[in-house]
């Protein structure tokens, strides 16, 4: 097995970023994790231990112009990065409708070095199609860096799931093919139309940061042999699903060991658990 | 006097079981009461306290044992999101667990000792870990 990487994941609550009370008090409310206990890196070197994970893609939200502030800065990503740069990949945000959006996210990526971009339209309230997008995107192409788009219904306050339908990635996967994204949450609960996105386009990929009723293996079991048909994954999609726990709010061990045991090839779980992430990084050539 | 002090565990497995007796034989010392009781109580509804024989065989049975009477795959009601978290309560396991070892213990303090029998232990149990975790030694008597 090749490294096992959880792509989706939040560090909102990871101690070194947490010396500010006022500014956590805001990261539970915006994020709607009003309960959420800041935990030691060693905590989460335990965590991804006992789930035998070797790495974390963290992902911040840049909400300057919907909340007033940023909810985790690139800069705190890249601190958090610099910690463990062998466990920890670093995403950047960027609020798209801040004037120097495009300065921003280049200092991300050219400066900070961060890895990709992570976008939410439904808390940053916009069409991932909307031409105003177009220059973060041609600023990820040029650095061959993916985009991982919240999609789906959001469970964070003040979000407009219609902004994370799978139907408004179509026009942006047809105007930028070569463009890599992640329809995070597989776009639950439109799940079979992210199925059908994945399908048309090789260069959409989903992630499986999905728990919003059930048990892990329940829900696993209604999404992706129910909802979906059994063997469309393991079949047709098996290049462009990876694991995503989307920690802290959902439960990353539970989450991995339901898909260690859910029956796709070996393969198959190979892929979704790690050679995957690799390639949505750019860090592999897709087979 | 009544003395309390925190012990902070930072578990490593889903399941785990910790001798913590030289935590609580170091409160009793450190408290200064000659006649009384010691209890250790977990703050947690997800873990347990309970007193057995540090064995290898009975940790295995112990832990064999809670896992044929809370088996994972069970449609349990508590597997849901919880809104007043924000996140989801998919350790039902853990909570039953906890209610069947229970949260504390006690042990009488005579002559500034710890009164305990030869083969006991006091284990704290991680039902749903890894996770932070705090135990309280509280030690009150007289002086």
């Amino acid at each position: 097995m090749s490294q096992v990487i959880d792509i989706h994941t939040h560090p909102a609550f990871f101690e070194p970023i947490c010396a500010d009370s006022a500014q956590l008090a805001f990261r539970r409310q915006t994020l709607g994790l009003y309960k959420a206990g800041t935990a030691p890196l060693q905590h989460i070197f335990n965590q991804m231990r006992a789930a035998q994970i070797d790495r974390l893609a963290l992902l911040p939200l840049d909400l300057t112009t919907r909340a007033g502030q940023e909810v985790v800065s690139n800069a705190e990503i890249q601190r958090l990065v610099a910690l463990d740069p062998e466990r920890f990949i670093g995403f950047a945000s960027v609020d798209p409708f801040r004037a120097d959006a495009c300065a921003v996210l280049e200092q991300a990526f050219n400066g900070l070095g961060l890895a990709g971009l992570k976008l939410h339209p439904a808390r940053q309230q916009f069409s991932p199609a909307d031409p105003r997008l177009f220059p973060l995107y041609e600023i990820c192409l040029r650095a061959n860096r993916p985009v991982m788009f919240h999609a789906g219904i959001s469970l964070q306050p003040e979000s407009l799931g219609h902004f994370g339908h799978p139907a408004g990635f179509e026009e942006l996967a047809l105007c930028f093919p070569k463009l890599r994204f992640c329809l995070a949450h597989f776009g639950w609960p439109w799940v079979t139309e992210t199925a059908a996105l994945l399908l048309k386009y090789p260069n959409v990929y989903a992630d499986t940061g999905l728990l919003y009723f059930d048990s892990a293996r329940e829900f696993y079991e209604q999404v992706f042999r129910r909802t979906l048909g059994e063997h469309w994954i393991d079949r047709s999609l098996r290049h462009q699903v990876m694991f995503g726990s989307n920690n802290p709010r959902f439960e990353q061990l539970r989450m991995i060991e339901a898909l260690r045991s859910f029956g796709w090839r070996a393969g198959t779980l190979e892929l979704v658990l790690g050679r995957n992430a690799l390639v949505f990084l750019g860090q592999e050539r897709a087979a | 006097m009544v003395k309390t002090e925190k012990v902070t565990l930072l578990t490593e497995q889903y399941h785990q079981m910790i001798v913590i007796t030289p935590h609580l034989r170091a409160a009793v010392a450190a408290a200064g009461v000659q006649n009384g009781l010691a209890a250790v109580i977990t703050l947690h509804t997800t873990t347990g306290i309970s007193v057995n024989e540090a064995l290898e065989c009975l940790e295995s049975d112990i832990d064999d044992a809670l896992k044929r009477l809370v088996p994972e795959d069970h449609p349990y009601a508590h597997a849901r999101i919880l809104p007043s978290y924000g996140s989801t309560a998919g350790n039902p396991t853990g909570h039953i667990k906890s209610m069947l070892t229970g949260n504390h213990c006690l042990f009488p303090v005579s002559d500034g000792q710890l009164v305990m029998g030869e083969a006991q232990e006091v284990y704290f149990y991680e039902f749903d870990g890894p996770a932070r975790r705090t135990v309280t030694i509280t030690v009150m008597g007289e002086a």
